[in-house]
């Protein structure tokens, strides 16, 4: 760049904003950073170790990622092809209820309000009378996933076809690696490096800077912690303390291994209840993710490698790795002139895909409340951070817990001990309402949804008692009748959809990939 | 509380009664429910007067009560925000308009460019980004079209005189076949646990499963029979008398209210055809009532006449909804007279317990629900008024006491926030549009630290020149609204 006439020269340096931490956090960080503030105003560095693996969280997304992908003006085909990517619209939970049944969460609406009144009002009433099948018959993306289909969304928003969303199954590693190859020619600074010491400022009590093993300092105004479960600088130097949920979500475990891909390429993330907690299995191009989640309380290691391989449904690529966390949150992600991001703030485990969405508002909310020169560091937008961070890690929270609580897996102590747990008050609030009444939790910030919390309530075998007495304004007959129209209308455009497989192998085929061993 | 509701029977008297009958009966009897109306003696005098905010024409629409109609019947007005004056003159005014500031600039709000090109030294008030406001200064009314909708909300809400709508309200409750009965005096039999059974009017029984209590600050239900204290908002709140009074109309009529704050507390003009409604309110402890008629008089420089005087005891009852009985508006929540919220507070009660009406199986969380979304609503309410107090101005020992009083802690997060970033936290359950807290921010002196930094990405050419195109627009598109008269004369039709 050529040197800036006079002006240029009074203004203030750019705002050092230093990122300790190259994971799927980091990367997504450093990229919006770069992307949506002012290169004159804020320098972003990124500190990476190739010593540190990362954990790459989340194979699995939310729709909301395709919203940060399209902020930063990623070509969709380009991502998938690099990321090794298949689409999502769903999520199958198989045995949580009890075993042998199985229900979707899907990324999309349950039928249609009638006479301003909720659908599911109208389902639980007609399905009382036995002029409905079940709920989860009258969503549209749930009859895509029975039948591995996948197609954009229909622009018409009045079509059924336009009544869902979608996210993705890649790679996160890749994820991370196409977004460093994304943000570095756009102007993120990456040193490659091992912190080994962190000078605070004396008076204030900030981090001033970051030693790096090579004795390099790097000095930063506003550092972001994308450190993982180690928190270097929250939990570290701020020494912010830790809520543990441990006691509503005890799995503590994972052990992960890929396998070779099998065919049809699923639409959707598959999640199997097991004895100790459960595995996953997500489809990507060129290999299967797999995993079991488990509470070292209820079963050891090695029972739980046993448990992970037999659920395979193809030979596995390599040995099982292993994972340690707990469930919880800090009791704050901004503190001083460090904010964490990711595994760093707090770790859910992946029952719903929400350890990317939640990098992604923790970004966002960064951004929005970005310090900015001349008054730096500012309490007042910390205080408001913190404030969206807890509201998006309880809710989340909640949601996740309901999965276990709701079971019917009577004899499985890790399932006997989770029915019969003391809930956060406002979950057990939100399922006392729906079984009296058949309200969903409808709240406007933070996930999930009025459908997700349906969906998941009813798939755990939680059915209403009762319906909104509004909804008897429609007649009986006629809903019976609007109910068969719908699922008419679901099940005929579901099966003229294009196969997911071949959806993706003539929109963003990926290379072949040596898989890894 | 466990049997389906077949009959509900509200308690109550004016507007809130009319207004929560004819909704009620609306959704409801199609459902099988019958709904009985029990109307204690009025308590509104001729100078009271509604303003309403414009979601209440969502709940006219579904009583298919027109707005033609509705404004003729009542000899009513529009109204397009409320004007904020200082009549000491030291602070000036803005306009807290329905509808949109601004449009948005490459996809971000239009908000903070302003609050960036304001620190520059840009010399435009919000109030001239909003073609509500500016056709409020000309004294047109602001009708929403396809182009205005694409720039942003365009919405009105109306000055209906108490009495008249009252009348009209009760019409329609007669029309959907409401059962009515008046009584003057209520007698309260309690059931099964304390439920209330029946309430015996002038000697007459009426049963039900659920009841409404209606009855205002009165609270004759949810207070007096069922003892649920009244959570008091005194501390925020500076004013503690009421004056209502009216003069003359103005011609021509404003499509606007004014709020004037002067030392004594503030007053507020509320323009009909019939009259110019007034609302003082002041603090007994500062001035005496006949001192404070005098001087709304001259402050006003209205003659006026008919005033009534009330006191004002802000707070919110620590259960909207106990046993079966569901209290709506001011018996919920007592409302301070700023911004004249009162029926907004019903319609959010209505909406409400439409949405949680019970089911006839266990009450309790429906009931559990509707307390924890109603108190959340009000104490947004709550926090929307006594910013003005808190953040006023002016000079005088009235508003030396809502600047001294400690905000409840989410109003003071807010303030803070906004004075920090220029942005309204978002909130849940809150009511009130951004736009309005932004404008009410603003409008009482805030001057944002800093904006979010990421719309420094756009050209400061580009930016310019959509202020320019925005400035155009509103200019263009306020010369296309009618008048207030004209307006009202379509409204003759």
């Amino acid at each position: 760049m050529a040197p800036a006439p006079e002006p240029e020269s009074l203004k203030p340096d750019p705002l050092k904003v230093v990122i300790v931490g190259g994971g799927t956090a980091g990367w997504m960080a450093a990229s919006a950073l770069v992307k949506l503030l002012p290169a004159q105003d804020y320098a972003v560095t990124l500190i990476e170790s190739d010593e540190i693996g990362t954990v790459g969280v989340g194979e699995a997304t939310l729709p909301h990622i395709k919203v940060f992908n399209d902020t930063l003006g990623i070509d969709e085909a380009q991502f998938m092809r690099e990321t090794q990517a298949a689409f999502k619209i769903g999520i199958e939970f198989v045995g949580w209820d009890r075993p042998g049944e199985r229900y979707v969460h899907p990324f999309g609406t349950f039928g249609e309000p009638w006479a301003g009144v909720d659908f599911q009002h109208h389902w639980a009433r007609a399905h009382a009378a036995g002029r409905a099948s079940e709920l989860h018959d009258y969503s549209f993306a749930i009859a895509a996933c029975r039948n591995n289909a996948f197609e954009f969304p229909d622009k018409d928003p009045k079509s059924i076809r336009a009544t869902y969303a979608y996210a993705y199954h890649f790679d996160a590693a890749l994820y991370a690696q196409f977004l460093r190859r994304w943000a570095i020619p756009r102007g993120v600074t990456r040193i490659e490096g091992k912190v080994v010491d962190v000078a605070r400022d004396a008076a204030t009590g900030h981090v001033a800077s970051l030693t790096l093993a090579s004795g390099a300092e790097i000095e930063g105004d506003l550092f972001v912690d994308c450190s993982g479960f180690r928190s270097l600088l929250v939990g570290g130097t701020m020494d912010v303390g830790w809520q543990d949920w441990s006691h509503w979500l005890p799995c503590d475990r994972a052990l992960a291994v890929p396998n070779i891909r099998t065919e049809p390429l699923l639409p959707y993330t598959r999640l199997t209840a097991q004895e100790a907690g459960w595995t996953w299995r997500i489809g990507l191009q060129h290999r299967t993710g797999n995993g079991y989640v488990f509470s070292s309380r209820f079963t050891d290691e090695e029972r739980a490698r046993d448990v992970l391989l037999a659920a395979l449904d193809a030979p596995p690529l390599g040995e099982p790795r292993l994972l340690r966390f707990q469930a919880g949150r800090r009791a704050a992600a901004w503190a001083g002139n460090c904010v964490a991001v990711g595994l760093a703030s707090g770790f859910l485990e992946p029952l719903e895909s929400t350890s990317i969405f939640l990098i992604q508002a923790a970004v966002m909310d960064l951004i929005g409340l970005m310090p900015t020169r001349p008054s730096g560091i500012d309490p007042r937008l910390a205080a408001e951070y913190n404030r969206l961070f807890e509201v998006h890690y309880d809710r989340t929270r909640d949601f996740l817990v309901l999965h276990y609580t709701a079971n019917r897996r009577h004899g499985q102590p890790l399932w006997d001990h989770v029915r019969n747990m003391e809930l956060p008050e406002s979950l057990a609030h939100k399922i006392a309402l729906f079984r009296a009444s058949a309200a969903a939790p409808d709240y406007r910030y933070g996930l999930f949804s009025r459908d997700s919390w349906l969906a998941v309530l009813v798939g755990q075998g939680i059915l209403p008692a009762a319906w909104n007495p509004l909804a008897e304004t429609v007649p009986l007959d006629d809903l019976a009748a609007r109910l068969a129209d719908l699922k008419y209308r679901i099940d005929v455009n579901a099966a003229d959809m294009t196969a997911h497989g071949d959806f993706i192998r003539s929109y963003c085929p990926a290379p072949a990939l040596e898989p890894a061993a | 509380m466990s049997a389906r509701v077949q009959s509900l029977v509200l308690l109550g008297r004016d507007a809130p009664l009319w207004l929560a009958a004819s909704v009620l009966q609306a959704a409801l009897k199609p459902a099988g429910v019958a709904v009985t109306a029990i109307e204690l003696p009025s308590l509104l005098h001729v100078s009271d007067v509604y303003a309403t905010l414009p979601g209440i024409e969502a709940l006219h629409t579904r009583l298919r009560l027109d707005e033609a109609g509705l404004l003729r019947a009542t000899a009513g007005a529009f109204s397009l925000g409320q004007n904020i004056r200082d009549m000491l003159g030291g602070h000036g005014q803005f306009l807290n308009a329905y509808g949109a500031y601004g449009t948005p600039i490459e996809g971000n709000d239009f908000f903070p460019y302003w609050v960036k090109a304001r620190a520059l030294g840009l010399d435009v008030a919000l109030e001239q980004f909003s073609p509500t406001a500016a056709a409020a200064r000309q004294g047109r009314v602001m009708i929403p079209d396809e182009a205005s909708e694409v720039y942003g909300r365009a919405d009105y809400g109306y000055h209906l005189p108490a009495i008249a709508y009252a009348a009209g309200l009760k019409t329609v409750a007669a029309r959907l076949g409401v059962a009515m009965r008046t009584a003057n005096h209520i007698a309260i039999e309690r059931g099964d646990g304390g439920d209330i059974a029946a309430l015996v009017a002038d000697g007459e029984r009426v049963a039900g499963e659920l009841f409404v209590d209606v009855t205002g600050s009165d609270a004759a239900l949810i207070g007096k029979t069922l003892g649920i204290d009244q959570h008091s908002w005194r501390a925020h709140f500076p004013a503690d008398r009421v004056f209502a009074a009216r003069a003359q109309p103005f011609t021509p009529i404003p499509t606007y209210a004014e709020l004037r704050a002067w030392p004594p507390g503030w007053a507020a003009l509320y323009p009909t055809q019939a009259a110019t409604h007034v609302i003082h309110a002041f603090s007994s402890a500062l001035t005496e009532p006949e001192a404070a008629l005098a001087q709304l008089g001259a402050a006003t420089g209205l003659a006026l006449g008919d005033a009534v005087l009330r006191p004002s005891d802000p707070g919110r009852r620590d259960q909207a909804w106990a046993h079966n009985c569901v209290a709506i508006g001011s018996a919920a929540c007592a409302l301070d007279p700023i911004h004249n919220l009162d029926l907004h507070a019903v319609q959010l009660g209505l909406i409400t317990l439409l949405t949680y009406f019970p089911t006839g199986q266990d009450a309790a969380p429906s009931r559990d629900e509707y307390n924890r979304l109603m108190r959340s609503s009000f104490e947004r309410l709550r926090d929307y008024q006594a910013v003005l107090y808190m953040l006023a101005p002016y000079p005088g020992a009235f508003w030396d006491g809502g600047r001294a009083a400690p905000p409840p802690p989410e109003l003071a997060h807010i303030v803070a926030t906004f004075r920090a970033r220029g942005e309204v936290p978002p909130m849940e359950d809150d009511s009130i549009p951004t736009d309005n807290w932004r404008a009410l921010l603003i409008g009482l002196g805030i001057a944002p630290e800093s904006y979010p930094p990421r719309i420094d990405a756009a050209a400061a050419d580009t930016v310019k020149t959509q202020f320019r195109a925005m400035l155009g627009f509103v200019k263009d598109t306020v010369q296309r609204q009618p008048t207030h008269a004209q307006a009202l004369g379509l409204a003759h039709g």
